[in-house]
Order: C-alpha cells, then sequence, then structure tokens
C-alpha cells in the first residue's frame, strides 16, 4: 500500500519527469523541425509544472494574506511567479524557432531533416 | 566617486542603446557608428573605474531596490567578475570597431540596424550573467544570451546558417531546460534561489540529501556542458560558429562560451562548495570530459579545410583545458582554468578577426590555398601566427602561460598523467596551426610573386587585430598582471 501512497503523493513530480522525458525523445529523434519544436515546448512545460508543484502545499489558501483569518498556511507563490517568466522565455524560444523554420522552409523547400540533408550525401566535408 | 551603481549602469548603457539603435530610422552612416562608440567607450570606462575600485577596496554586494536577498535580485562584484566585464568589453568593443566595415560585406543593409541591436543585448546579457548572485536571474540572462547568440548566426542569408543556427536554438533549448530542472532541484532542497543563501543551506543539509544534489547538478553541468560545448556535446558549435559572420564568430568563440564556462564555476565552487562536489565525485568525471575533449577537438581540428571552421574545433580543445583546471577543484586549478578564460578570448578574437581579414581581402577560406598570403597580408598573418603560436604553447605568449599555469596545478593535485594529455593536445595543435603559418610566409604564392606589400584593409580593421595581439604579447609576458587578481578572487569562491 505504502507504495501506492508515495506514487499518488508524488504524482506532480512523476509526472513532470515523465514529460521530461517525453519532450527530449521527440526532440532527439524526430527528423520533423516542427515537432521538435513541439518536443521542447513539452520538456519546458514539465518543467513549469515541477516549479509549481514545488510551491504546493496541500489544503494550503492562495496567498492573498487577510490578517482577519489569523495564522493560516499559504502556498509559497514565488515559484509561480518565477514560472511566468519562464513561460515568457519559452514563448520567445519557441516564436524565434518558428520563424528560423519559415526561413528554412523558404531556403530548402522542406521542413523534414531528411530531405534537408539527402543531397550532401556523397559530398566531403568540404 | 562612488563606484557602487557602475555595474547597472553599465547593463543599462548597454540594454538602453540595443532598443534605440531599431527605433533610429537614420541611414548606416558616421553619425551612428560615432553614438555607439561613445556608449560603448562609456560601458568601458565604467567598467575600468569599477574594476580599479574593487581592485583596491574590497568585493560587494547589489541588492536591486534594497529588496532584502532572499527576495531580491542580487549582484556580487568582485575582483575577477570586474575583471571579466572589463576583458568583455575591452574585447567586444574591438570586435565591434573591426566588424563596422566587415559585416557590410555579410550581411544585407537593411539588417545592420537589428545586428547591432542584438549585439548590444548580446553583450547585456554576458555581464548580467557575470555580476548575478541569483540563480533563476542566471537562468533569465542566459536564455537572453542563447536567443541573441542564435540571432547573430542567422542573421546572415544563407542556408548554412539557418541549420546552423537552428540546431543550436533546439540543443542551447534542452541545455538551459535541463539548468532550469537543476535550478528547480536546488530550489527544492534549500527553499532559496540566492547563491549565498543556497551554499549556507546545503553546507548544513547535503548529508541527508546527496542524490538530490547529484541529480541537481548532473543537470546543470549537462546543460552547461552543451552550451560551453564540451566533447560529446559540442556537435553544434562548429557549424555555428564557422558559418557565422566573422565579428559574431569572434564573440562567441572568445566571450560567450567563457561566460558559461564561468557560471559553471561559480555552481560548482560558490553554490555547492568545494568540499561536497569532491565528496560526490563530480570533478573527476569532468576533468576525464575535458582530457578527451582537449584531445578530439584537436583531431578533428587537423582534418579541416575551412579555416574557420578549423578555428571552431580548436575552440573545443581550448575549452577542454579550462574545463581541466576548473575540474581539478583545486585553487591552483580553478586559477589556471580562470587565467585561460582570459588568455583564449584574446587569442581566439584575433584568430577569428585575422581570418576575417583574409576572408574580406582575398575570399579564400580554404588553407591549402593560403601560400604565400603572409606576403600579401603581413599584418593579418602576422597577428593570425602569433595568435596560432600562443594557442600551440611557445614561450613568451599568453597561451604558454596558461598552460604553465596549467600544468603545475596537475602537478600540484597529484594527476600528472593530464600532463601527459596537455602535452599531447599542444603537439595535436601544432599539427594544425604550423602548416598554416609555413604556407603563409615559406612556400610561394601560385597567383603573384613573394613581394611584401602592406594589407589592403581599412585600418579600422587592422587597428583592433594588432591592438589584440599586442594584449596577448603583455599578458604572456607579465602574467602577474592578471594572475595577481585571479589568486586574490579565487579564495572568495573556493571558501
Amino acid at each position: 500500500m505504502g507504495g501506492i501512497d508515495v506514487f499518488i503523493d508524488n504524482i506532480n513530480y512523476i509526472g513532470a519527469f515523465i514529460l521530461f522525458v517525453i519532450g527530449l525523445y521527440t526532440v532527439l529523434t524526430h527528423s520533423n523541425l516542427l515537432k521538435r519544436i513541439i518536443g521542447v515546448n513539452i520538456m519546458e512545460t514539465s518543467i513549469f509544472l515541477f516549479f509549481v508543484s514545488i510551491g504546493y502545499i496541500k489544503g494550503a489558501q492562495a496567498p492573498i494574506i487577510d490578517m482577519a483569518l489569523g495564522d493560516i498556511v499559504y502556498v509559497n507563490p514565488l515559484p509561480s511567479a518565477m514560472i511566468l517568466t519562464g513561460i515568457v522565455v519559452a514563448v520567445s524560444i519557441t516564436a524565434y524557432a518558428l520563424s528560423l523554420i519559415i526561413r528554412i522552409h523558404e531556403a530548402y523547400g522542406s521542413i523534414d531533416l531528411n530531405d534537408i540533408l539527402r543531397p550532401k550525401e556523397g559530398e566531403s566535408n568540404e | 566617486m562612488n563606484s557602487t551603481h557602475f555595474p547597472v549602469y553599465i547593463l543599462l548603457i548597454l540594454l538602453i542603446t540595443a532598443i534605440i539603435i531599431p527605433l533610429k530610422k537614420g541611414r548606416y552612416d558616421g553619425l551612428f557608428r560615432i553614438e555607439m562608440s561613445i556608449a560603448l567607450g562609456l560601458a568601458l570606462l565604467l567598467s575600468f573605474i569599477l574594476f580599479m575600485d574593487v581592485y583596491r577596496t574590497q568585493a560587494f554586494y547589489y541588492t536591486f531596490g534594497s529588496w532584502d536577498s532572499t527576495i531580491g535580485i542580487q549582484f556580487l562584484v568582485d575582483d575577477f567578475s570586474a575583471l571579466m566585464t572589463l576583458v568583455v568589453l575591452f574585447v567586444a568593443t574591438l570586435i565591434i570597431i573591426y566588424s563596422l566595415r566587415d559585416i557590410e560585406h555579410e550581411i544585407q543593409k537593411e539588417q545592420l540596424f537589428s545586428y547591432y541591436s542584438l549585439i548590444f543585448l548580446l553583450l547585456f546579457s554576458m555581464i548580467g550573467m557575470i555580476f548575478t548572485n541569483d540563480l533563476f536571474n542566471m537562468y533569465v540572462f542566459m536564455e537572453i544570451l542563447s536567443l541573441t547568440s542564435c540571432g547573430i548566426i542567422s542573421i546572415k542569408r544563407k542556408k548554412e546558417n539557418l541549420l546552423a543556427s537552428f540546431k543550436y536554438l533546439m540543443l542551447g533549448a534542452i541545455g538551459s531546460v535541463s539548468i532550469l530542472m537543476g535550478i528547480a532541484l536546488l530550489y527544492m532542497v534549500t527553499g532559496h534561489l540566492n547563491m549565498l543563501a543556497v551554499r549556507e543551506t546545503i553546507s548544513s543539509v547535503w548529508q541527508l540529501y546527496p542524490r538530490n544534489i547529484l541529480i541537481s547538478l548532473g543537470f546543470i553541468l549537462t546543460g552547461l556542458g552543451i552550451k560551453a560545448a564540451i566533447f560529446p556535446l559540442h556537435i553544434w558549435l562548429p557549424d555555428a560558429h564557422s558559418n557565422a559572420p566573422t565579428p559574431s564568430s569572434a564573440l562567441l568563440s572568445g566571450l560567450v562560451v567563457k561566460v558559461y564556462v564561468f557560471a559553471m564555476g561559480k555552481i560548482l565552487f560558490r553554490v555547492i562548495g568545494q568540499d561536497i562536489v569532491k565528496a560526490i565525485l563530480v570533478p573527476d568525471y569532468l576533468t576525464y570530459f575535458a582530457a578527451t575533449s582537449m584531445i578530439m577537438g584537436s583531431v578533428f581540428a587537423i582534418g579541416q579545410k575551412d579555416i574557420k571552421r578549423l578555428l571552431a574545433y580548436s575552440s573545443v580543445a581550448q575549452i577542454g583545458y579550462i574545463f581541466l583546471g576548473i575540474g581539478l577543484a583545486t585553487e591552483l586549478g580553478f586559477s589556471a582554468g580562470l587565467f585561460h578564460v582570459i588568455s583564449h578570448a584574446l587569442m581566439k578574437s584575433s584568430l577569428f578577426l585575422s581570418a576575417g581579414a583574409v576572408i574580406y581581402q582575398t575570399g579564400k577560406r580554404d588553407i591549402r590555398n593560403l601560400d604565400g598570403i603572409g606576403y600579401l597580408m603581413p599584418v593579418s598573418m602576422g597577428v593570425f601566427s602569433l595568435a596560432a603560436l600562443g594557442m600551440i604553447g611557445v614561450p613568451g605568449l599568453n597561451g604558454f602561460m596558461s598552460k604553465w599555469y596549467l600544468s603545475l596545478a596537475v602537478l600540484d593535485a597529484g594527476k600528472p598523467v593530464f600532463l601527459l594529455v596537455i602535452l599531447i593536445s599542444s603537439f595535436l595543435n601544432s599539427i594544425y596551426y604550423l602548416p598554416i603559418i609555413i604556407s603563409a610566409f615559406l612556400r610561394d604564392s601560385k597567383e603573384r610573386e613573394n613581394v611584401m606589400v602592406i594589407d589592403n584593409l581599412p585600418k579600422s580593421m587592422m587597428i583592433p587585430m594588432v591592438i589584440l595581439s599586442i594584449a596577448c604579447l603583455l599578458t604572456g609576458l607579465f602574467p602577474n598582471i592578471i594572475m595577481n587578481i585571479i589568486e586574490k578572487a579565487v579564495p572568495t569562491f573556493i571558501l
């Protein structure tokens, strides 16, 4: 029984790591450039989940301090605030990568790495 | 004059210049160049005054908006970060002066404003990363740095540049994601992001969570390893650095990579601490990777025909030296690594600039076509030879001094096998650098007679190269100028 409890209590962290690995696998194995960007986005999302989970306390209140309520437990707001910055960074990376893909498509006529690199086979490294 | 606010002034000058440049709808003319030079000169002057003040008095913490350091962002301005800022701005100023003429050949006219805007953002983020004492702040600066460094590669409208910068962007994104994961794990253990607070907490509780710290260090080091291009993770570097416009290559290879290495030193020694890092055996693995990097980078460089690609692979080998110094985890080793950070920044940027000058004047990139080029372009090839000899480790140049310090550190740490690696790597360096020098000065050119003429280059391109090689000579002849500062700064890292 203990194993299941540990699993349920840490479901956020386990989920974050599964997402991280899925994202990494997508980035490394897919030859389609668009899918690689999706992979990077999945990885980033997994970290956001992980970071926010650190600040979460079960049964705690949202961190809006009301003196009348007295001493109650609040969720740590700092990770959520940092993740806002993280999301902005992720969006800018995605935007830049997508614009690069548009240029690559203009230049090579494809966004699949197998097609892009095929004509180069047989050439020497010069 | 009180220099407390100077770090922020330097950052603000660079950031505001980066924002103003694209707003100006003027032409790319003399006025624009003068304005840019004034901004850079001002930043350089401020960093020099800041460095002198810090050197004479002591390191200080700068808290933004007077927030408490546990909540707010903090800068730590110590001797080495002030020196590093000075070096970054000095080399970058020379590269930008060089780029004023060279860049017109490489990219389209309407892109020039965005190019300089990106360059200033790049400098801004590098200096932010050097000063910052906050883990998440470091991550944000790192992201700006990786985006802008991709930007200054892809700005050249060539097919290869697009693929190179896409590769760099993807690997860089994986690297930054790993670093953020490592930071999250550290935050989970300690509840702090301020480096000093993290260190205090970790040093008292690390026996409870050794595995957690090991995993987080693994993530952070992998991420920084990708960005600093240590051997198995270097695959993006040759494409990115060789295809980029010459000033970008010099900036990326000379400065950007070093900033990541410095960040790694900060995390290993200032955040985690020497004892803990040694106890979980991280530095040992770092030295193994460094040794393979030193050998394999040089081996790959031997096979290259394109001069800029050769220099890029040589960077991989030279990064190995710095990592070796850090991986020894002793005071001597870390000082040697930091010394090589500075000497490699000077050597590699003068190599890239002189190679770029050859491409600018003759259009030749293939090292087999460089016969007799030393008579056509004596200044450029002189600068190239001086820096290349420094890379090989000829006494009197700064490359020799960093190898000397590194060898002493290796012997001091009781790992003489790495001395052998340093020697082999030096021989390999000479295998690919000497033929270029020999064919440039001793072979007959096929097209013209070997008559000495002076380079047909603009003065604004020649003077920065010459200043850089004089700096190489000076730091080689008087290494104590830099070593004194480093020796004063290193004990604050390794407490």
